[in-house]
């Protein structure tokens, strides 16, 4: 991948020509078959990943091996060395759910551009404090929704984000099984199917094995931000 | 920088509010909170002397992601944006000091998702009072009311008054008004380590 290419990932068109070529001549290229770990919680400080192509999800897992996914980036985000400065074990796992490419920068050399290079700093920061917002609002929705909120705003959220537009409403790929939507959503595989259930027999989505097709996409979100707690 | 003093229960800055910059607790105790529409209140942490908060809005945009309140008499110094920013890109390694803030904030943040969605209420409460216990004391104790530990642990304070209950009758905790003594430390962290948690 040359500097064109990185220019590409939104976190990093900021940033100028010369650097985003120095920042391509230190990142390496990898792939990821599905299921694969990229780095682990609780293990040394993540890379830097710049997604490429594929999906991921981002996790963090209790000690009784229950799991509660953080995100899902989307080609064209970057994410983890968020503790880089604290030596601190890595907060969270990430794992491909498809084959997957992403240009990867080692935490060394991480440390490096964000102490040499100071448009760099000011991205990196940029990137580490919009996570930490994101994980905000997951607080936010796992303290005040219901788990029937925040199945719909996850539905709602990958609407906006990937959705494609069909003439009878929004299609996104089904991507995660019913168990990783009730690790999403805080709950159990059989809440997640009937939850799911209720929204086809409401005409709100209906689900295929490979697709989710939203039908009515206001009445969903409006159930989204409703706050129960 | 400019000091400012703030009374307990004074709020520092409100969630959707312009930021104006980076606060650092020079005495006292301040809590970082999410309000939902029907007023519940989660805690995100607590902050006491020598750390730093407001830092969110410094780099992906102006606004505010929470509200801050002064939790007792509470003395704050603030550094404007503008300031900060000058001082960063004279003096690099100053972001890492930042990075290492927001590191630790990002990992407690993963933490409290990951006891909101798998964890069961009473793991979330024991957590709490194994996390805010002064252990300076012959034994722990945490200073907080019942009120306040449902909101951080992200119940209500029935819930919390009813497990307090239950360790006092196990002899795990003694309550008093806004302190709770930890009379078994072993039992209570082996009783949050070992549950299984349900949600």
């Amino acid at each position: 991948m040359d500097a064109n290419g990185l220019a590409q990932f939104a976190a990093l068109q900021k940033l100028p020509a010369a650097v985003l070529c120095q920042l391509a001549d230190q990142m390496d290229r990898r792939r990821f078959q599905t299921g694969e770990s990229l780095f682990q919680q609780g293990g040394e400080v993540s890379p830097l990943v710049a997604l490429q192509s594929g999906r991921v999800k981002l996790f963090r897992q209790s000690r009784q091996e229950r799991v509660q996914i953080l995100a899902l980036p989307l080609p064209g985000e970057c994410f983890g060395g968020e503790t880089l400065a604290n030596d601190t074990p890595c907060p969270y796992s990430a794992t491909a759910l498809q084959p997957a490419r992403a240009l990867v920068l080692p935490p060394e050399k991480l440390r490096q551009l964000v102490l040499a290079v100071p448009e760099f700093q000011e991205v990196f920061l940029n990137l580490v404090t919009t996570r930490l917002k994101q994980f905000v609002t997951l607080v936010h929705d796992l303290a005040f929704r219901d788990v029937t909120a925040r199945l719909a705003a996850v539905l709602v959220a990958r609407a906006q984000s990937e959705g494609q537009r069909t003439n009878h409403g929004i299609i996104i790929e089904r991507l995660l099984s019913q168990q990783e939507y009730a690790e999403i959503a805080g709950t159990a595989r059989e809440v997640v199917y009937r939850t799911f259930r209720k929204f086809e027999q409401e005409g709100l989505a209906s689900f295929t094995r490979e697709t989710i097709e939203i039908t009515a996409f206001e009445t969903l979100a409006e159930i989204a931000r409703q706050e129960t707690h | 920088m400019v000091k400012q003093f703030y009374q307990a229960g004074q709020l520092i800055f409100l969630e959707g509010e312009r930021a104006r910059g980076i606060w650092f607790v020079v005495s006292g105790l301040v809590r970082i909170v999410k309000q939902s529409s029907t007023g519940r209140i989660q805690t995100l942490c607590a902050l006491n002397r020598g750390r730093c908060f407001g830092t969110c809005p410094l780099f992906s945009s102006e606004i505010n992601p929470a509200t801050a309140e002064a939790l007792e008499p509470t003395t704050l110094a603030v550094l404007p944006q503008t300031a900060f920013k000058e001082v960063s890109r004279q003096r690099p390694a100053l972001a890492l000091i930042l990075l290492s803030v927001y590191g630790q904030r990002l990992a407690q943040l993963a933490h409290l998702s990951e006891a909101l969605g798998t964890w069961s209420t009473a793991d979330r409460i024991n957590n709490c009072l194994l996390t805010y216990a002064d252990y300076g004391a012959a034994n722990p104790v945490v200073r907080l009311t019942h009120e306040e530990l449902a909101r951080l642990s992200g119940t209500v304070r029935e819930v919390v008054t009813r497990h307090l209950a239950q360790l006092e009758k196990s002899a795990i905790v003694q309550a008093q008004p806004r302190l709770i003594e930890i009379l078994n430390l072993g039992v209570l962290q082996s009783t949050w380590l070992c549950k299984a948690a349900t949600p």
